[in-house]
């Protein structure tokens, strides 16, 4: 018999008071649904508007990384050129060394025969002087 | 053991009648007793040059003395040398430097004829290692040996035995120790070397006669840019400590270098080499056998090698897997 009011109602249209109060309800709980995914959308977009920002941030640091990195293999280029430099700068430092030390050894030599010639001249000459003043 | 043709060894050794050190002529009869026993209880032919270099007119000389004093040394296992005293006067370039004592070797080891040619001074004892290293007669050519020296203090024993000498009690102080590549430290008390090589590179320097200090130190850098090996025999010799040695006081002339009778000891010595003349070791001396088998060299100006000679001066060769031979020490 209810089922029988419930088709009838259904012809015009309605529905009875219960049935109305649940789909109501239905309704409104959908309605929060909606309204929650509609946030959580909002959210994710924001987050992938973020995400992508990241990439663009990391790109670019990419970018920058790479430029360091070749400007880093281009300094160690350099070092190693340097090193090669400094190593040749040092054999040639060693061997300007080995002829200072030479030349200092001359010099030595050399002061140390103005010394003796100076004493030998000067006995001579003081030699000849006393020879020469010497009363006959 | 002297008089063979060509004996294994040839001690050279160096003096005069001055009294360097106090008493010289005691010092020397002690240390050439113990030498002789050592050497001649074991067999080894060797002789000594001894080269008594410019000595002094108003005093005896060594060869009259020593024998007197120590008659039991063999005086035909001594070939001895009298240096006229115009030599030291004509070659010296430093007029405090008194005794040219590595011109004074030269002239020994130039006329030695062992195979192997000891350079030493005459208060050295040859230790037991040296002394067995040499009886084994296992010694290679173009090896510079060398010996630390262990110094002692004075002794007043006048005959000396192996208790006394090997008494840690003896010792003066720490007993030096030989380092590479040089192996230096007192060389001039022991470098042996064989008597071609020793002529290969012509004795110790004679172009740089403003000091005689570091000469013995100098002569290993010319022995490593020759080539040569230097290495230790093995054992110490013994120094007697005497008054006036460099050893016990080397900074009594610091501040005033140029004016040490050793010359100054900041000279290049490790750091330069040199190409003595052909003539070295007063090659060109004219000799005169005297009584008692004494050779004295006379006085003659071809011997003499030049005043200056800048190109005897030269930078030392490094050799490939060797030590390089110079090392720069600021001097002034």
């Amino acid at each position: 018999m209810k089922r029988l009011i419930n088709r009838l109602l259904a012809v015009f249209g309605l529905v009875s008071a219960r049935r109305y109060q649940a789909m109501t309800e239905q309704a409104e709980r959908l309605k929060v649904t909606a309204n929650e995914w509609k946030t959580r959308a909002s959210e994710v977009a924001t987050r992938v508007r973020e995400l992508e920002a990241d990439v663009k941030r990391s790109a670019r640091l990419a970018q920058k990384s790479k430029l360091s990195v070749d400007k880093m293999r281009q300094r160690r280029q350099d070092i190693d050129k340097l090193r090669s430099r400094l190593a040749d700068a040092e054999r040639e430092l060693i061997v300007a060394r080995e002829h200072l030390m030479a030349i200092e050894v001359k010099l030595d030599i050399l002061e140390g025969a103005a010394n003796v010639l100076e004493i030998r001249t000067r006995s001579a000459v003081s030699q000849h002087h006393n020879q020469t003043s010497a009363p006959a | 053991m002297g008089h063979a043709a060509e004996p294994f060894l040839s001690i050279v050794l160096t003096g005069r009648n001055d009294g360097y050190g106090g008493d010289f002529v005691a010092r020397l009869a002690r240390a050439l007793r113990f030498n002789h026993h050592q050497l001649e209880s074991r067999a080894v032919s060797y002789e000594v040059v001894f080269v008594e270099w410019a000595p002094p007119a108003d005093r005896p000389r060594l060869s009259e003395l020593l024998f007197a004093v120590a008659p039991e040394l063999e005086r035909r296992a001594f070939a001895w040398y009298v240096v006229d005293p115009a030599y030291q006067t004509i070659l010296s370039l430093n007029p405090r430097l008194e005794y040219l004592e590595f011109l004074a070797k030269n002239v020994g080891v130039r006329r030695a004829r062992g195979r192997f040619v000891l350079t030493s001074n005459c208060d050295v004892y040859l230790g037991r290692r040296v002394l067995e290293a040499i009886q084994a007669g296992q010694l290679n050519p173009r090896v510079v040996y060398r010996a630390p020296r262990h110094d002692l203090k004075p002794l007043t024993t006048s005959v000396l035995d192996w208790t006394l000498l090997e008494d840690p009690k003896s010792l003066a102080g720490p007993a030096h120790v030989l380092k590479p590549p040089y192996m230096g430290s007192a060389t001039g008390d022991f470098a042996m070397l064989d008597r071609e090589s020793f002529h290969e590179v012509r004795g110790f320097n004679e172009v740089y006669r403003v000091a005689r200090i570091g000469i013995d130190r100098n002569f290993l850098v010319k022995a490593l840019s020759s080539g040569f090996t230097i290495a230790d025999i093995g054992g110490p010799v013994y120094h007697e400590n005497h008054e006036g040695s460099y050893r016990l006081n080397p900074r009594a002339y610091e501040g005033r270098e140029a004016e040490a009778p050793w010359g100054d000891r900041r000279w290049h010595s490790g750091g330069v080499s040199y190409v003595n003349p052909p003539t070295w070791g007063l090659g060109l001396a004219p000799a005169r056998s005297m009584a008692g088998g004494t050779v004295h060299l006379d006085f003659a100006w071809e011997a003499i090698p030049p005043l200056v000679d800048l190109r005897g001066v030269v930078v030392p060769a490094a050799r490939r897997g060797g030590p390089s031979p110079g090392q720069y020490v600021r001097k002034r």
